[in-house]
Formats: structure tokens, C-alpha cells, sequence
């Protein structure tokens, strides 16, 4: 007990920049991988190139463009959806002091993927010009998935307060809806658009641009920063909410605010990327089993392990059916369920859960 | 000072509190007693300012509850709650940091105090442990040192404690310990209240008594004052004896025999 309660102390300090470090290598190395294989001394002259350094190298032409249209948007766009993922899991964990939330289940992913794919059969039908279509896009994300979990939280209030064993069940209840709501949509969808529903339910990365990170960058990049915000006041919130209160919380504006920018940013990086799972749940779990429960670690570290895990997926989606690429939903849940139960195994024989 | 002014809390048509004037004095303990369902912890909470009353105000050291902001609050007043759940396994050390939340103070005072308030409640040998893996009374004194922690700056205003019955649940020797370091505790010009289950217990710690019977105040004293037959007859329905202990004069209860109706159907089983 004593043992393995020193090494965690000892380890704190040198998680971030650890983190940090394998994320950098995992990108390096998923920037290597492709139909055209480049080796990682190139990738690291290409990006210090476009950097402003090392100017005067003469590199392959071909492969700068693949790495600065293709395979760089995609990396930055698969970090900052990752890294999304894991501290809105954290973060909404900690609000709803409840293990078994994430983004998915109070309805942000299901919500958003419902809006957006009812714009992509519908909207195509009262035709829209191409540019409202894409900026439309983001939004009826965002407001799908506020929309879906603003109606979870309303109906699971219970005399101002939020019964999560209630909340559980509407979020089931508001998922099965919103996939029904998919459901319908397919059914009215053409044969083209058809092929788009693998990409909402079960995400893909592929359609990376450094257009639509213009928009969805610094909106998730915000609800990150401001979610990192609230981690003292998430470790306070364990105690309950009147304690919380009691401590000197301002419980609803907490509550509030982290369920509002993990809709922004989840909703964000669905119309991205679609539906990916796992992500939420696992990444904070697995923080707090291998390290500690401090929100002040949690939150960042679940920020580089999203973003890390969901990288090394990208990297086995691409490499396994190669030249065709798997669903990340599929690799994520591949990777992720497994683990996962290994970990809660390993904390209930020690009582940590 | 710690003053509620003609409490009354209504929930639809249901009194829960009709007209409830209590007042904490920093230094002192105060205990509130009565039946179960007769208000006290919905006082706590109006006294916390957790609920808002539907008639009446509450005044801390002069100043209106409402007017103060949360955290303003929390520097003057903290609250030991009943449930002791920690969600996720936070150390017993971190547990009691959050205690100073809101102070915003120095690493090195923040331990210091935490340090401090740990060997109080005498919990600094588990410090480490994870707080799940606690039994009910070493949670209980971790919670207890998490409220101290929260109020534990040398500072010229008064504070308080509210605790909701401190001791349910742990046996006599913790009980004896957690109110020890109440009184202990006052001496630091914080005023603690505390609902008390034991009316023994009460009486031997509280320097004074508030008997809550159906939302109302039956009685307020010392114990010298109020703890007596007629009082306590009153309160809970309940005759019992009041004898006082030869050493220190304090009085103490114990209940009268059953009513001959329960021993019979107790002593005699019904034959058909």
C-alpha cells in the first residue's frame, strides 16, 4: 500500500511532461505512415521547414505537400478532438461526480451527430449554397449536442437537483432518440449520402482541411482551456454539491459552464470527425488509476492521453486493412474495452473505485 | 455572532420550521436536540444558508447571510454534513486540502494548517491512505479535520462549525474524542453548533441546549436550565428520569420501564 502510494508521489511531477513527450513521438511517427512512406528525419526538416528553419533543403516536393495538406491537418485535427474528448470526460466525471459519465452518454455526441446528419439529408434538399452547407455544419453540431443535453439534465432534475441515477437512464433514453432520429434520416438518404453515416456513427479522420480547423480549432482549443479552469473546483465538487457549496463553490455556474464548453467542444469535434467513442470514459479512468484522482492532474493529463490514445487508434486504422482504412470508432472501442476492464478489475480488488 | 431571527420554512402546505431563534456564540458549543423529523437539519441548512427560509433572516457576526457571496461565506462558516462520500479515491490528505480552497493561500500555510488540524483529529498516521478504505469513524475525523482546516486561520473575526450529528454512528470512545475536540476547538473564537443525537452526550458537552420538538423551539439553556423531565417529556414524547452524576453535577437521563401495552405483546405471543 505504502509503496505504490511513494511511487505515485514521486511520479506526479513528470506525467505532463512525459505525456507530452510520447504525444510528440506518436505524432512523428503517425506523420511517417501512409501510402507513401516518409522517413521521420524528412517529416521533422518538412515541419521545422514550414517553421521558417532549415530553408535552404531541398526536399521532395511531393512529400511536403503530403505532409502539409494531408497527413499535418489530419494529426492536428485528430490531437485536438482526442485531447477534447478525454478532458470533457474528465471534466463532466467530475461535475456529475459519476464514473460512468461521459460526453456520450448525456447526449453531446448523439445530439450533434442527429443535427448534422439531419442537415446532410435535409439541407441538401432545400438546397443550400456550399459554404452556408459547410458553416451549418459545426453549428447544428454544437446545438444538436447542447440541445440533447440541456434536455437530459432538464428532465433528470429532481427538486433543483440533478438525480444521476435518473440521468443515467434519460441519457439512454436520449441516445436511443437521437439514434432513431439517425435511423430515419438514412432512410430518407440517397445512395451518396448513405456512405456519410459510417463516417457520423463511427467517426473517421480523413476529412482533415486547414479550412475547417479555421473554424473548429480555436473553439475547441477555448473549451479546453476553459474546462482546465475549473479542476480545483472539480476536485472540491467530489465531496457533493452541498459541501461543495459549504467550501465556497459556486456549484450551478460550475456545473453550468463545464457542461456547456464540453457540448461546444464535443459538438465541435462530431462535426469534424463524427462519433467517437470510448475516448470520455477510459482516458480519465485511466489516469486516475495509474497516477491519482486530483483534478489538477486529471484534467491535463486527460487533454495529452485523448489526444495521445486517439493518435496511436489513427495510426492502427490506417496501418491494419491498409490500403482502406478502419472506422477509429471501431479501433478506439478495439483498443479501449478491453483495457478498460482490466483497469476497473485491477482498482476493485483494491477498493479504489 | 450567529443569529436566526423567527425561522419558518414551509414546503407546500407542510411546517417544517414555525418561528425556530437560535444564537451561536463564538467560544461556545451549542447543541441543538429533538425527535427525528422535527426540523433540525433543515435548521442547519437555513443556518448554513444552504435553503432560504420562508420567513425570517439569519446574521452573521452583524451582516445580513444573504449579502455575504459564497466564499465570503466560507471563510466564516464551515459545515460537517451527515454523509461522508467521497466520489473517486482521493488520499485523506487531499481530502483535507479541499478544505482550503477557498482561501487561496500559500502552499506552505495551507499545509501547515492541514498539518496541524491532522494530529488534532488524530489522523496524520493514515494521511496517505485512500479515503474509501477508511472505516466510518476515521472518516468521520477526516471530515471533521477537512472542516477545521477550513476555518482554521488565525483571524480577529469569529467562525463556526455546524456539524449534523458528528457523532451518528461511532462508538463511545470516538464519540467522547470528536466532542472533546468540539470544545477544543471553541477555544480558537470559532462557535460551534452541533445536532446531537445522545442527549447524555448533550448535556455533559454543550454550554448550551436548543430542544427542537415538531419545527418548533420548545426550550433554550443550559443544561442546568432546560434539561429536565417536563422539557425532554415535550420535545420527544417520551417519559424518562433525570438523575444527576455525583462527580460533576451534570444531569443525565435514563427512560422510564415500557409501557405495560409493549410488554405484553412482546412477553406474549398471540395464539390463535
Amino acid at each position: 500500500m505504502d509503496a505504490t502510494v511513494t511511487l505515485r508521489r514521486v511520479g506526479n511531477s513528470s506525467v505532463i511532461p512525459g505525456l507530452a513527450i510520447l504525444l510528440l513521438v506518436a505524432m512523428l511517427f503517425s506523420l511517417t505512415i501512409g501510402a507513401v512512406s516518409i522517413p521521420v528525419s524528412e517529416v521533422g526538416i518538412i515541419l521545422l521547414k514550414n517553421l521558417g528553419l532549415f530553408k535552404g533543403v531541398a526536399i521532395d516536393s511531393t512529400h511536403e505537400l503530403v505532409i502539409t495538406t494531408i497527413r499535418f491537418p489530419r494529426i492536428v485535427m485528430t490531437m485536438l478532438i482526442g485531447a477534447m474528448l478525454g478532458v470533457s470526460g474528465a471534466a463532466l466525471q467530475g461535475v456529475f461526480r459519476n464514473p460512468l459519465v461521459e460526453p456520450g452518454l448525456i447526449g453531446v455526441s448523439g445530439g450533434a451527430a442527429a443535427a448534422v446528419v439531419v442537415v446532410v439529408v435535409f439541407g441538401a434538399s432545400i438546397s443550400l449554397a456550399g459554404w452556408t452547407y459547410e458553416l451549418l455544419i459545426p453549428f447544428a453540431a454544437f446545438a444538436g449536442g447542447l440541445g440533447a443535453t440541456f434536455l437530459v439534465l432538464k428532465l433528470s432534475e429532481q427538486a433543483g437537483r440533478t438525480n444521476i441515477a435518473v440521468l443515467i437512464l434519460i441519457g439512454v433514453a436520449v441516445n436511443a432518440l437521437t439514434g432513431a432520429l439517425i435511423g430515419l434520416s438514412i432512410f430518407y438518404a440517397d445512395e451518396n449520402q448513405l456512405r456519410t453515416f459510417t463516417f457520423w456513427t463511427l467517426g473517421d479522420l480523413g476529412g482533415a482541411s486547414w479550412q475547417k480547423l479555421a473554424v473548429a480549432a480555436p473553439l475547441i482549443l477555448l473549451s479546453i482551456t476553459v474546462l482546465l479552469f475549473f479542476s480545483r473546483a472539480l476536485n472540491v465538487m467530489a465531496l457533493g454539491e452541498a459541501e461543495a457549496y459549504y467550501i465556497g463553490v459556486d456549484v450551478e455556474r460550475t456545473k453550468m459552464l463545464v457542461i456547456f464548453f464540453s457540448a461546444l467542444g464535443v459538438g465541435v469535434s462530431v462535426s469534424l470527425a463524427g462519433m467517437i467513442g470510448f475516448i470520455g470514459l477510459v482516458i480519465p479512468h485511466l489516469v486516475r488509476v495509474l497516477f491519482h484522482p486530483d483534478n489538477r492532474l486529471v484534467l491535463p493529463a486527460s487533454v495529452l492521453g485523448g489526444a495521445l490514445l486517439l493518435v496511436l487508434a489513427d495510426v492502427l486504422a490506417r496501418t491494419i486493412a491498409r490500403p482502406s482504412e478502419l472506422p477509429i470508432g471501431v479501433v478506439t472501442a478495439l483498443i479501449g474495452a478491453p483495457f478498460f476492464v482490466m483497469l476497473l478489475l485491477n482498482a476493485k480488488s483494491k477498493r479504489e473505485i | 455572532m450567529y443569529e436566526a431571527n423567527d425561522l419558518s420554512l414551509r414546503i407546500g402546505s407542510k411546517v417544517i420550521l414555525d418561528d425556530v431563534s437560535i444564537k451561536l456564540h463564538p467560544g461556545k458549543f451549542t447543541a441543538v436536540v429533538g425527535p427525528n423529523g422535527a426540523g433540525k437539519s433543515s435548521l442547519l441548512k437555513i443556518i448554513a444558508g444552504e435553503q432560504t427560509p420562508s420567513q425570517g433572516a439569519v446574521k452573521v457576526n452583524g451582516k445580513n447571510l444573504r449579502t455575504y457571496r459564497s466564499t465570503e461565506l466560507s471563510m466564516l462558516r464551515a459545515v460537517l454534513p451527515q454523509q461522508q462520500v467521497v466520489q473517486f479515491a482521493f488520499s485523506v490528505e487531499q481530502v483535507i486540502h479541499l478544505g482550503r480552497h477557498v482561501h487561496r493561500s500559500r502552499r506552505s500555510h495551507d499545509e501547515r494548517i492541514v498539518a496541524e488540524v491532522m494530529r488534532l483529529t488524530d489522523v496524520y498516521k493514515f494521511r496517505h491512505r485512500s479515503y474509501p478504505t477508511l472505516s466510518g469513524g476515521e472518516k468521520q475525523r477526516v471530515q471533521l479535520a477537512r472542516v477545521l482546516a477550513q476555518v482554521w486561520d488565525d483571524a480577529v473575526h469569529p467562525r463556526y462549525v455546524l456539524m449534523d450529528e458528528p457523532t451518528a454512528s461511532l462508538d463511545i470512545a470516538q464519540q467522547q474524542h470528536i466532542f472533546a475536540l468540539a470544545r477544543q476547538v471553541c477555544g480558537r473564537n470559532i462557535g460551534v453548533m452541533a445536532i446531537v443525537h445522545d442527549l447524555n452526550q448533550a448535556a455533559r458537552f454543550a454550554d448550551e441546549l436548543y430542544f427542537i420538538g415538531d419545527g418548533r423551539l420548545v426550550a433554550s439553556g443550559s443544561a442546568r436550565e432546560v434539561f429536565t423531565r417536563a422539557v425532554i417529556q415535550k420535545t420527544f414524547r417520551c417519559n424518562v428520569n433525570v438523575y444527576h452524576d455525583p462527580c460533576s453535577g451534570c444531569p443525565f437521563i435514563i427512560p422510564e420501564t415500557f409501557p405495560s401495552v409493549n410488554n405484553q405483546s412482546i412477553l406474549k405471543p398471540v395464539i390463535q
